[in-house]
């Protein structure tokens, strides 16, 4: 057998090390900025650059792509090298991806704190960004797939499976999610509407979550805990049973994001039961590294890359519990809109992803640098640290969110809302939100004291950038022998085979749901006197949309007695569809605003107090947590883009007149100057082109086409002074 | 133990719990993949979590057993107007003059952030009337003012609180609001509507 000699490409992997590194701090920053500005609004320094709604997706998309983002290609170009016993298949892919990565990462930062955002969670960014994503993600792929093919190892290991399928899970929810109709350079509608919007969406943003920070990390689990620990994989059959139950099973969950909300009943039922099969097949990665581990337990308490292994894997079996258990209707109705998710995404991504991003890093520094760890010492603090600050961001989340949920549907002996005012119910878990504080502060100071241990760790030793080594060629595979070989084992040395397969497996579970939701009618029952939005309501929609409105509020009233009580009727199918995108929200720090234009709800406040709150929150309700927007009365409508946004409308299905777009202006301006005028009755002097007056009326369209005919109450038409 | 699939080894390393089963031509990068049998527990949870996912299904689209959402609703609300309509009784609405009364309905202004839209001592504001002076867009009397905090006149910007706050406490509210008459706070707002009487 002819041995060959080859060079390890270890230079690409040091550079994702490093940009794991950078951005894992800047993300950490942005968030305890957001944690701040929760508890003290001042924090939102009354800039739009820096108000909650613009960082709060710059904090999920930083830690997300950029920091797990940037470990996961370091892990998998290290493994992926050693696995499969030869170089990277191109160097200039390898290039491309780490630079491409970057520049889409910088782009990101800068669009989203610039107001650029498709006002869809998690796929905030638009669409030249999007296909710069799209483009580097196939290099990246193209350049893995390259390497199976080129490799010196007969048969492609576990790690390598989780890999492939989140290259092709991620390809493919990219792409579908981000089909949407461009306007300019800067913004784009999505192609799909309210409910459909939202199905997709959450197909999207569920499996975002199993493909980005769930199955990369179970491969980087199968290669770096055995490596760390030195034992071998405990179950090869457990591998096989639960790598493709799960990778099936998780595109089905979607609509879990959706329970109790306008969406056909079938699809909520598939969020729920597919969510509860996910419990074993999630459970597998965590059995199967746990039992890897024993025997070890000895070596677990000197090495704080193992402790971290173990807190992740502990992270990972609570998460993938507690998420099937949010995905029953009637524990959803706590979870969802209040805090426990947050709670629930911070002990996985915390735990889960950070620990093992930690664990990997403090194993695969030292080897890189054939050096040793600088101070085991200082990473077992860090371990501590980490530890303590999960569970204080977690636990006061808990509490608020029962606290709070409690709090909204607590009636009084009478049978009214105990707690009208929403306020009330947000007054009482402010403390909790200092205490979260403490807990990221905690966070940041652990990681910090990883990177100066790693830094000192990397300059005691040296990365060979180009590392020899040899193994032997790679003999003729023969095709499948079924005497010697299960269909397995066969596809496990047939790279695109396997890769074709785990496609068609993935991409069931999105048809399934996304077919029926568009070309279905019946699934989306149209409401006679829903009419499209004003071009002035459009406008400050698109404002909402920019100032990221929808991180606090929700536009989705659940079928509840509390909540209809609080907001008034339940939200419709038939209500949405005209929303490019829609805006239901998953968080409601303020209260739901999908009534807020119902003249006859609870709901309704009229223009002169929507002004004065929109100028400044705190004057309105001292404690209030709202950031001021006193800039949408400096900036002016943006009118150019009027028509087009009117003609883009028309393409995706919206129902304005034919030629409307030459109109729209005429209308705008008609209907601002009404509100205009309204506000100089109250005194307020402002001019009918600013933005505040285009987000009022778009205010005022919320639930307003299903209000029972907009008259007011008797008692309040007559009087009888005289 | 050995199959013709693999050429299998049994040993035991002298670290785990039973035998280790070790499969020939598993070994990547020195990490080797054994070939013990998933726990029986978790393929158990497995199939569990099927039968009850199919159960599930059953229940609510095939025999049609349980509520879906809207029929639910429409249950609770009204099992709840069953059971309101016998602790809400009609009382006696009237105005109300004893200092408790006043003190309860000024907790309410407070509670109910009349003051956004009032001011602190109801002297009014950009966005709502003084409530202090002789002057009255929507009456004086005691039933007027009563009624429109309860219906509220929302085109107008005054916030309907019939959801909000039941007969009691609404007449506790108008009440105080009217002995506010005469207390001339600072920075009244000019009247408004018609004197009184
Ligand atoms: C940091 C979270 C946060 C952000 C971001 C935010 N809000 Fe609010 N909002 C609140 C809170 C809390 C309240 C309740 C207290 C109050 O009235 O200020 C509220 C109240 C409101 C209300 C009054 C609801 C009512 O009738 O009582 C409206 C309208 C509103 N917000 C609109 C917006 C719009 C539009 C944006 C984006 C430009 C926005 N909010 C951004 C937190 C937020
Ligand atoms: C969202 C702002 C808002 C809130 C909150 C509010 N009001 Fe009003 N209120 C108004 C406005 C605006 C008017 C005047 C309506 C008009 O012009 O016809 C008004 C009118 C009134 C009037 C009639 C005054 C008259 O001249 O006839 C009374 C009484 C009143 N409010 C009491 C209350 C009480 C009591 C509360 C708290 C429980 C309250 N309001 C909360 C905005 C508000």
């Amino acid at each position: 057998m002819e041995i060959q000699k080859f060079y390890y490409d270890n230079k690409i992997v040091r550079q994702f090390i490093w940009a794991t590194i950078v951005w894992g701090v800047v993300g950490i920053i942005v968030g305890l900025l957001i944690a701040l500005q929760l508890a003290f609004p001042v924090f939102n320094l009354d800039l739009s650059l820096t108000s909650f709604g613009r960082m709060r997706p710059l904090h999920t998309n930083a830690i997300i792509f950029a920091f797990v983002g940037n470990a996961i290609f370091a892990g998998v170009y290290y493994s992926l090298q050693k696995l499969l016993k030869t170089r990277m298949f191109n160097d200039t892919l390898s290039a491309i991806n780490f630079w491409g990565w970057q520049l889409i990462i910088l782009l990101a930062a800068l669009s989203l704190t610039l107001g650029f955002t498709t006002g869809k969670e998690y796929a905030e960014l638009e669409w030249p960004i999007d296909i710069l994503i799209a483009i580097v993600w196939i290099v990246f792929g193209w350049n893995m797939i390259g390497t199976i093919l080129v490799r010196r190892v007969k048969h492609i290991y576990a790690a390598i499976w989780w890999y492939l399928a989140t290259f092709l899970g991620i390809a493919m929810l990219h792409v579908v999610n981000s089909f949407e109709l461009p306007i300019s350079l800067f913004k784009s509608y999505s192609i799909y509407a309210g409910a459909q919007d939202a199905v997709v969406q959450w197909w999207y943003g569920h499996n975002a979550v199993a493909f980005f920070l769930t199955t990369p990390f179970l491969g980087l689990m199968y290669y770096y805990l055995p490596k760390a620990v030195n034992r071998p994989i405990y179950s090869y059959k457990l591998s096989i049973i639960h790598f493709w139950s799960l990778i099936f099973l998780y595109m089905w969950a979607g609509p879990h994001h959706l329970l109790y909300q306008s969406l056909p009943e079938w699809a909520q039922a598939l969020g729920t039961t597919f969510s509860v099969m996910l419990i074993a097949p999630s459970w597998g990665g965590m059995i199967n590294g746990f039992l890897t581990l024993r025997g070890a337990w000895d070596k677990v308490r000197d090495s704080a890359a193992l402790k971290f292994f173990v807190v992740a894997l502990t992270a990972y079996g609570m998460a993938t519990f507690e998420g099937p258990m949010m995905s029953l209707k009637n524990v959803n109705s706590i979870t969802h809109f209040t805090d426990w998710t947050i709670a629930h995404v911070h002990i996985a991504g915390m735990g889960w992803n950070g620990g093992l991003t930690f664990g990997m890093l403090y194993w695969l520094i030292p080897v890189l640098f054939k050096t040793k760890l600088y101070s085991q010492k200082l990473a077992n603090t860090h371990f501590w640290i980490a530890t303590l600050a999960i569970l204080l961001y977690a636990i006061p989340l808990y509490w608020s969110a029962v606290t709070q949920w409690l709090m909204w549907r607590e009636y009084t002996p009478e049978g009214f809302l105990a707690y009208p005012n929403f306020m009330e119910t947000l007054t009482q878990i402010l403390p909790m939100y200092s205490i979260r504080i403490i807990g990221g502060t905690l966070f940041l100071i652990g990681f910090l004291l990883m990177v100066y241990n790693l830094v000192k760790t990397m300059t005691s030793g040296v990365c060979v950038a180009n590392e020899a080594a040899e193994a032997p060629a790679l003999e003729k595979l023969g095709p499948l022998n079924p005497r010697t070989e299960t269909v397995h084992r066969w596809l496990e040395r047939k790279g695109i085979q396997f890769s074709i397969v785990a496609f068609v497996v993935l991409a069931i579970g999105g048809a399934v749901q996304i077919i029926p939701m568009i070309f279905i009618k019946s699934n989306v029952p149209t409401l006679k006197t829903v009419t499209p939005y004003t071009p002035l309501e459009l406008a400050g929609r698109d404002i909402y949309i920019r100032e990221g409105c929808y991180t606090c509020h929700s536009q989705m009233v659940r079928p509840f007695r509390w909540e209809t009580d609080r907001y008034g009727e339940y939200s419709k199918i038939g209500e949405f569809v005209y929303d490019h995108p829609y805006q239901w929200g998953s968080r409601r720090t303020g209260p739901d605003l999908g009534r807020a234009g119902n003249p006859v709800g609870p709901m309704y406040k009229n223009t002169s107090w929507h002004f004065n709150h929109f100028m400044d929150p705190q004057k309105m309700n001292e404690k209030s947590i709202m950031p001021k927007y006193a800039w949408l009365m400096v900036r002016g409508i943006d009118t150019s883009v009027i028509p087009r946004k009117i003609r883009a409308m028309q393409t995706l299905g919206v129902p304005y007149a034919e030629g409307y777009d030459a109109k729209a202006l005429t209308d705008m301006e008609a209907q601002a100057k009404k509100i205009a005028e309204e506000l100089k009755t109250a005194g307020i002097e402002v001019k009918p082109d600013r933005e505040i007056i285009a987000i009022i009326a778009y205010i005022h369209k919320l639930g307003r086409d299903i209000s029972p005919a907009a008259v007011p109450a008797p008692a309040a038409t007559e009087k009888s002074n005289k | 133990m050995t199959t013709d699939k693999y050429n299998v080894t049994e040993e035991d390393p002298g670290y785990g719990d039973g035998p280790v089963m070790d499969i020939e031509d598993h070994e990547y990068d020195e990490i080797k993949e054994l070939d013990n049998p998933p726990p029986g527990w978790i393929m158990a949870v497995f199939y569990l979590t099927i039968g009850i996912s199919i159960l599930y299904g059953a229940y609510y689209f095939w025999l049609r057993v349980g509520d879906q959402q809207e029929a639910e609703y429409a249950k609770s609300v009204e099992k709840a107007r069953l059971k309101y309509q016998k602790e809400q009784p009609a009382g006696e609405l009237t105005l109300l003059t004893d200092a408790a009364s006043l003190a309860a309905g000024k907790d309410i202004y407070t509670a109910m952030n009349c003051a956004t839209c009032h001011g602190q001592n109801a002297e009014g504001n950009v966005i709502g009337p003084n409530l202090t002076d002789n002057y009255w867009l929507h009456g004086c009397k005691f039933e007027e003012v009563f009624n429109l905090v309860k219906n509220g006149f929302p085109t107008k910007g005054m916030t309907a609180f019939k959801a909000q706050l039941p007969d009691e406490k609404i007449r506790q509210v108008a009440s105080y609001v009217i002995s506010l008459k005469g207390s001339n706070p600072t920075g009244g707002k000019a009247p408004q509507g018609d004197p009184c009487e």
